[in-house]
Order: C-alpha cells, then structure tokens, then sequence
C-alpha cells in the first residue's frame, strides 16, 4: 500500500462523479481494509470506519461586498470502536495511511477510557448481515461543470432583480454545489460506496421603511435550499423572477397590516411546514434525545421509548414517514452513516406514533431494529440520530382548494423565527408572510404573523393536507452533538389547514 | 489512568512549520495578492449520558484556506492537508482570474494590513493569557473521572447526569505576501458542561475557558446536583412581567445577538440597526458594558483573526451607551476606519464580521447580592433556543430552563416551571440595576473560537410567559 494518498480513478456513473482522490472505490476499499485490519485482535467487538471526501462550491454576492467565491475541499477517516461494551471514537484528516494508524489507536484509547466508569451501562449491538452496494446521486448536469461565467452572470442578475425597489437595504444572492465521496466498511463485513452531488440557490433581502425592517428570501429562509441533484435544480428554480418577487413583497410587507392575535384557521405553506416537521416532529422522534444522549445539549422529548402504538400525536389527516429512498434531498442515501441499508419507515400513521428516528445503538436499548436514522457531517464527526426525508404525507386536492375550505383565515409561509422548548413540545414560530384568506381567496398581505403552541395540540389542529402535485421538499441544517456537527435533512410537505391555532404570540 | 494514544496535545503543526508551509506555497502563485491562513483544532471530548460515555472523540480538524486576488476580483480555496495546499493555491489564482476575465464586480477594498513593527495590537498582546499546562495535563481520563463521579453521584439521588468534559488546541498561521507579513499562534482550550435531571428538578453548568483549572470542574458538580434536587416540585409561573436575577449562562445567552443587532459593520453601513439608529444614545443601563475583546483574559481570547488582523478591545455597549461595531477589513475600508479583527467565515454564509469574544464587563455583587435586592421575584439559570424575532426592537424569543426559583423577600423561595418568554434584549439590559462578579463563558453558536461570557444581571421588569386570550377565531 501506498504511504501516499490514492490517486483519483474514476469508477463509477456519471462523468460528476469523476473528480477528487476518492472516486475510485477498489481504492477506498483498500484503504477501509486497512484501517479495520489496524483494529484487529484489540478486544474490539464492532468497528465502522467511514472514509469522505468532499468538496464545496460557494458563491455569494451582496450590494455592499461584491462577488465572494470558494471552494472548499476535505479529506478524513473517522473511526468508530466497541471495546467490552464502550463506544470510543477518532477521526483525522488523511494524507497517508500512517493518519489512519493513528485514528485507530486513539478511537481505541478512547473507546478504554470510556470503559472506565464504575456501574457504567455495556452497550451491547445486536449484528446485522452484511450490506455491500453503492449509490450515486442522480444528476444531469454536473454543477461544478458549469462555466464559471454562467454561474456569475446568475447571481448578478439575482442581485439586481432582489435589489431594484430602492427600500432594499441589504441583499444576497448565493449559488452553491457540493459532492462527496463516502466510503463506509465495518467489521460485520459490510463495504459501501456512495457518491453525492447536490446543488442549491439562495436570495434574501432586507427591506427598511416605514419604522420597520422586513425580510423576504426564496427558495426558503435557511440559507437558501440544496437539493441532491446537478445545476438542473438551480435551472429549474427560476431565481430572477422569484428574485425579482421577494424583493417587492418585502417592500410591500413595510406598509402591510400587523397580523392580528388571537386563535385562527390558517394554511401552512411547505417551506413553514418543513421547519414545523423539523423541530416538532423529527426532533421529537429521534431515539436518542428520547433515551437521553443529547439532555445535556441538543435536548430530550416529550416522547416517551413506550409511546409507539399508544400516543395519538396528531390527526387522522398526519401521516409521517422517514424515506431516504426517495431522491433529490439532502436526506436522500442509500446507506446511513453506519451502514444501514436506506428503507421508507412510518413513523406516524393516521395520527398515531408507529415508530422512531433511530440508530443502532439507541435501537438496541430498547429492543428494536434500527430505522436507519444514523447521519454525520463528513469523517469528522460521529454518526449521531439525525432525520433522513422526514416528509408529511401529501393528501387530496390543490392549493386553491384548500383554501376555499379554509374560507376565512390565512395562507402563511417562509420561516422568519423559530424557537421551541427542549422536549420539544412548546413551540413559536414566526413566518415571512402572511396572506388573509377571504371566502376562500387569498387576499391583502400581512407582517408579522407568528403562532405557537404545543406539538400535540398542533397536530391534532391539523384538518387536511393538499395533494402530491402541491408537495415540495427542502434540504435543511440541523445542529446536534458536542462539539456540534451539522446534519443535512430532508422535509416536505403540501399546503396544510389548520384550525384554532393560537396566533400573534410573539408579542 | 494513562492515556497513549491521547497523549497528544499540542498544535498540529507549529510556527515554523506551517507559516513556512503558507510562505513556500505563495512565492511564486500568479495573483496580484494572496493571502492563506490554516486552522487546526485538535481535541478530546468525553460525552456522557444514560450511565455511560457514549462519545469518547477524538478530533482533528484541518482547514488551509487561500485567498487570491487578480485584478481586483478574489477568490478562495480550501484544503485540508498540505498535499493539497499547492492545489487550492492553483485553483483559488485561476478563479480569480477567471472572474476578471468575465469582469464580474470587483471585490471590495480592503484597509491595508498594520506594519509589523507598527502593529501595537500585536505586540501588547499577553501570549500567556492562550495556554495553559494545567489544560494539556487535563487529560481524557480526568475526564471520564469526572463523568463517572456526575453520574454516579446523580445516581445515587435518584437521577442522572449527562455532560461534556473536552479540551482542544486550536492553532491558527496566517500569511500575507504582499504585506510580508506571517503570524501563528496556538492556544489550549477546556470546557465542561454537564446537566443533572433529578424527579422534575434540572440544573446545568457550563464553562469554556483557556485553563481548565478555572473550571472548577469538581465544585461544579457539587453545585449542580444540588442545585438539582434543589428543584424538585416545581411550581407553577403566572406570566407576568417579573423582577429577575438571570444567572450567567442566561445573561451570556443576550450577548449572542449582539451580530445581529447592528454591532456590526456592515449594518452600520446599510444603515440599520443599534449603533447605526442610536449610535452614542443610552440604550442600556449605565451599569452594563458589552465589549468585544479577544485581548481580554476571558472566554476564548486570539491575538488576531483570519485576515491577519490583530484584534481589539471593541465597546460595542459601554456604559450603557451604544458605541462601536465589529469590522473586519472590508467593512472598515467602507466605514473609513480600521479594522477591529472580527473577520470570519461561518459554514454556509458569505464571510463577514461578526462579535467573536463577547464579555458583559463584571462589576462586584454577588449572586446572593443580586437576589437579595428582590422582593418578590424569579430567578432564572438559563434559557433556551433563544432567536431573533424583531431586530429592529432586538426582540427575541425562547424558554426559560432548568434551576429556575421563585425569589420571596430577597432569598430564593422555591423552584418554578418552565415559561417562554419573548423580550427586547437592549430593554432587558436597560433594566439592568446590578452586575455580577463572576462570569461563565459559553461557545457563540457556529463561531469558531467564538465565545459569550456574563456575570449574573438583575433585570427590573422582565416578562415571562405569553398573556392568555380566550379561543375564537381572530
């Protein structure tokens, strides 16, 4: 074996995924083989090692700092031991295999210290058959392919078509690609390869007048979206004239109406439901923060291990699911980051909690099998359980017809705030918009329209959902584990009615 | 306990090193300028929780990232090793001249960098405020030690115990070929945290400083678990508007929206926001200063940022007066002034200045002082998933959490709920009429190297919970 790094041989699928020094997966396999081969014979009963590289396109221009481009590469193992019960992990950026020596014995030093607690709980993981495979994103055209020029010629138009009414006071257009290598093996003798290519867009401006700032942003308020596709996602997104719309919307929004407080009956748009799912269903659900692993930081829940079966979490109209297998998210794998092979879960059905976000050691505890939920950011950080394609299943009808069943209230969407408790369960959001729903058409446009509550009582508010055709999925940030790593998820969702939901809190 | 293989802790690469590394690669690169820095953060990070160390890491992380300019346009690359430093060389020079050959806008300019032999930052700056041997002997089994004590001691009241016991070595060279200029430095790092859940009683503690010795990492284990049972049988909070004591990690939570409540200076140069609108105004109460001081031996101090900048004492607040904002070289160039070293780089975000070593000034009360100036009242450890609702009135919102009391003539009475609340930081600091005298610091949320660090605050009027309306529709 080579001291050095391996050199790039491309192996696999679209020209896309031809790039960097680990395309080639006879290689990567070498270098796992390598990596398991330096734990061997260490009392170690389970052993994963993830080997990434990954590498980043961004672009950002404002009215007050021009064009900022980077590209951003990495290249890391991270190791994951079982010694006599304990879990001990190690990751390094890898530049030869004397790297990957000295992950495996500080993971295994680590996984020794961990072992030393008197009365500690011995982690005992359940074996799973093999699972070898590969996946690769599906795209069309490369993202990192496209001319320089085109990407700039884009984003000054995005700039000048989100900046032109003159109340614009701050303004952002941001292009963005991503591609990863991911190799995976353990020691139950699973070797996995996957290559991703993702591409996003972003438009944000700040309007100022009228003794108020607002702010509108497409194609969602967290940084944009990324989907798991190529530049035929950006193409598709239409950025100049949904620029070109956010601009003056948030002009209009200086001389809006307040939205009124009270309790009312609103539409949910997609984008607000995706952060609604996010932080009040997917969070709620991850097995980990239910058995406690994350108390210290990213929270519990209002969930308990016993609820599946038993807790009526929302409406007949909620129906739930965790589904990597479908494509085009940043949730969207065919392998979790420990191996797990990707499979559609329900989570909640017909209202009703069916089943969790977990891992395989949390799984373990409490006697079930994994949904496959075990995600991380990149080789340097542990798998932990993060959502995958956390989606509300669509129902029947249109946008327009759900409004005519609203009849009177709201159609709200884009996040502008979000806040919610450490068991997950109360909750205040803000949104971007809020557009009054007369009769059933959609009317005057309102600022500032927030509502709150808790999980249960929201979801149970839930009266329908609109149809496939009104569904849309939004790659999304998440922040778990100390230190914090970032997870990258999916969630969607259609238009979603809700009644006699309390409104106008945040004030 | 002996630890082999963690044994290491020390910068990644050293001075020499990495600075000859950065000058080598730069030489000869075809840009106008160029600029690199690299950053490595090493650390060890005993994770517990549910009777067990569930993460035992060990992390090392690399970034060298290159900027280059050619014909006013810039562009950045990034690697993480220096096998590939020569090629983000080559890719961040070709991109740049690829953006001036399609003459997109040019970068903003730039405030030039201090001359060495000029540059009284750097030559003030106390190097012995960034490491500490005590953190470099703090080993990963004085870290499990401690996890097994919180756990079993809290055990052993009936409850359990989930925390953090890490330390890291961060190092960070920068280079600059034009302005032959070459800075590095390292510095030790240690934090503790840990949260104790006994019936429905909770307390949490946390710290993040240079030396791990001022943790006091045993004491606050002590504190915490009877802090914890301290808040068994908690009572219901009436929303309402509440005299309040807010403990340290509650006040150092206000100073993380200080970036985006103009204290920036990108905000002052768009016009909006705190110093931008009431710029030399009281704002706050006399009694409260917030700075921006990464010279300061508090929190996470750093000579200097990404841009080669040395850093500066910034009073954002001071006495109560809106006064300063964060820039780095860019902004200071639009502003006319000089940059205070507040250049970063946050993942999924255009760089920018923003506040990287917030500290709320000490003064000399107590936490039973402060108390004991209240008669009826709340206290309130800490707060929870705090966001932005209204920047232009610095409102937030969030949920108040764990050791949470109920003040009665001047003590603490008894331990209370949970309560959202949703308030105007700058109106919470002008209610302030007493400081603290001894600071906890806590990490600014996706801030490298960023941190917030508070005394406790006594807030006169501060509201709590959301006041109720009878359903029917709006």
């Amino acid at each position: 074996m080579s001291a050095e790094r391996t050199l790039a041989r491309p192996s696999v699928g679209h020209a896309a995924h031809h790039w960097g020094d680990l395309a080639n997966d006879a290689a990567a396999a070498e270098l796992l083989q390598f990596a398991l081969a330096a734990l061997d014979a260490r009392g170690v009963s389970y052993a994963d090692v993830r080997l990434i590289e990954a590498e980043e396109l961004r672009l950002y221009t404002t009215l007050d700092a021009g064009l900022d481009e980077r590209i951003e590469n990495n290249l890391g193992v991270g190791i994951r031991v079982l010694v006599d019960g304990s879990w001990g992990f190690a990751s390094v950026p890898v530049s030869s295999t004397a790297d990957i020596t000295l992950a495996a014995e500080r993971a295994l030093s680590n996984a020794r210290a961990a072992g030393s607690v008197a009365n500690a709980y011995r982690t005992e993981l359940p074996p799973l058959p093999a699972a070898s495979g590969s996946y690769l994103s599906p795209v069309e055209t490369d993202p990192f392919a496209v001319a320089a020029s085109e990407r700039y010629e884009l984003l000054g138009q995005i700039l000048a078509a989100a900046s032109a009414p003159v109340e614009i006071v701050m303004a952002q257009a941001g292009l963005n690609a991503k591609r990863q290598h991911r190799h995976f093996a353990n020691t139950e003798g699973s070797v996995q390869h996957q290559h991703f290519i993702e591409s996003g867009a972003m438009a944000l401006v700040n309007a100022v007048g009228n003794g108020t700032m607002q702010r509108r942003s497409f194609p969602n308020s967290f940084h944009g979206n990324t989907a798991q596709a190529g530049w035929e996602y950006v193409e598709g997104l239409d950025m100049v004239a949904e620029a070109d719309r956010i601009g003056r919307e948030a002009v209009e929004l200086l001389t809006a109406p307040l939205a009124p407080a009270g309790y009312a009956d609103f539409i949910i748009g997609p984008a607000q439901m995706a952060l609604q799912i996010h932080e009040s269903t997917g969070h709620a659900l991850e097995l980990d923060r239910i058995l406690g692993d994350e108390a210290n930081y990213a929270g519990t829940s209002f969930i308990t291990a016993d609820a599946v079966g038993t807790l009526q979490y929302g409406s007949e109209a909620v129906n739930i699911t965790s589904d990597p297998t479908v494509p085009g998210t940043r949730g969207s794998f065919g392998f979790d980051d420990e191996g797990v092979p990707a499979s559609r879960q329900p989570l909640i059905s017909r209202g009703v909690i069916t089943n969790f976000l977990s891992t395989r050691d949390s799984a373990a505890r409490i006697g079930a099998e994994t949904t496959g939920a075990a995600r991380s950011d990149g080789w340097g950080y542990l798998p932990v359980c993060f959502a995958t394609n956390v989606f509300l299943e669509p129902g029947e009808g249109t946008t327009a017809e759900l409004e005519e069943r609203l009849g009177d209230g709201f159609y709200v969407d884009d996040n502008r705030s979000w806040s919610i408790d450490e068991r997950r369960h109360n909750f205040q959001f803000g949104t971007e918009v809020a557009y009054e729903v007369k009769n059933g058409r959609r009317g005057q446009l309102h600022r500032g329209f927030s509502y709150g509550g808790t999980t249960v009582e929201f979801w149970n508010s839930v009266e329908a959902v609109a149809g496939p055709s009104e569904f849309k999925a939004f790659g999304m940030p998440c922040g778990k584990g100390e230190p914090k790593q970032w997870g990258f998820l999916g969630h969607g969702a259609s238009p979603t009615l809700v009644r006699n939901v309390r409104i106008g809190v945040d004030r | 306990m002996t630890d082999t293989a963690n044994d290491i802790f020390a910068p990644a690469f050293g001075g020499d090193r990495a600075t000859s590394a950065l000058e080598e690669a730069l030489e000869s690169a075809p840009a106008d300028r160029i600029e690199a820095f690299i950053t490595s953060r090493r650390g060890d990070f005993t994770r517990f929780a549910g009777q067990r160390i569930h993460q035992s890491q060990a992390i090392d992380e690399v970034q060298i990232m290159v900027r280059a300019e050619v014909d006013g346009r810039v562009s950045r690359a990034a690697a993480s090793s220096f096998g590939a430093l020569r090629a983000a060389v080559d890719r961040s020079c070709a991109a740049a001249a690829q953006q001036a050959a399609d003459k997109v806008t040019p970068a903003p300019r730039q405030t030039p960098l201090a001359d060495p032999g000029a540059d009284l930052g750097a030559s003030s700056f106390d190097s012995g405020i960034l490491w500490g041997e005590d953190t470099a002997a703090w080993s990963v089994g004085e870290h499990a030690r401690l996890a097994d004590r919180a756990m079993n001691e809290a055990q052993a009241l009936g409850g359990v115990a989930a925390g953090m016991f890490g330390r890291a070595v961060t190092e960070v060279a920068f280079h600059d070929r034009e302005a032959h200029l070459s800075r590095h430095a390292f510095a030790s790092e240690a934090q503790g945290s840990l949260t104790v859940r006994i019936d429905d009683g909770s307390s949490h503690w946390k710290d993040l400083t240079r030396f791990s010795d001022r943790l006091g990492a045993d004491a606050a284990i002590d504190r915490t678990l009877s802090q914890a049972s301290r808040t068994r049988g908690r009572a219901k909070l009436e929303p309402g508007r509440y005299d309040v004591v807010l403990g340290p990690l509650a006040a150092g939570e206000l100073l993380d929206f200080f970036g985006a409540f103009g204290f920036t200076g990108s905000a002052l140069g768009a016009g909006f926001g705190t110093v931008a609108t009431r710029g030399g105004e009281q704002v706050a109460s006399p009694l409260v200063s917030v700075h921006d001081d990464a010279t300061a031996d508090i929190g996470l101090p750093f000579p200097f940022d990404f841009q080669g900048t040395s850093k500066r004492d910034v009073p954002m607040i001071s006495n109560g007066r809106a006064q300063s904002v964060v820039t780095d070289r860019e902004t200071a160039f639009a502003l006319g002034s000089e940059s205070t070293g507040n250049f970063h780089i946050a993942r999924e975000e255009a760089p920018h200045a923003i506040p990287m070593n917030v500290v709320l000034r000490a003064s000399d009360s107590t936490e039973d002082d402060l108390i004991a100036g209240i008669e009826n009242g709340v206290y309130l450890q800490r707060f929870w998933y705090t966001r932005t609702v209204d920047p232009v009135n610095t409102t937030i919102t969030g949920v108040t959490r764990d050791a949470c009391f109920m003040i009665e003539n001047g003590r603490i009475a008894y331990p209370v709920e949970s309560m959202r609340f949703t308030m105007s930081v700058l109106d919470a600091l002008a209610r302030v009429d007493g400081v603290g005298t001894d600071s906890l610091s806590q990490p600014l949320m996706n801030v490298f190297n960023g941190s917030a660090s508070s005394p406790a605050i006594r807030v006169r009027g501060f509201s709590l919970g959301t006041a109720p309306v009878s359903k029917g529709n709006a």
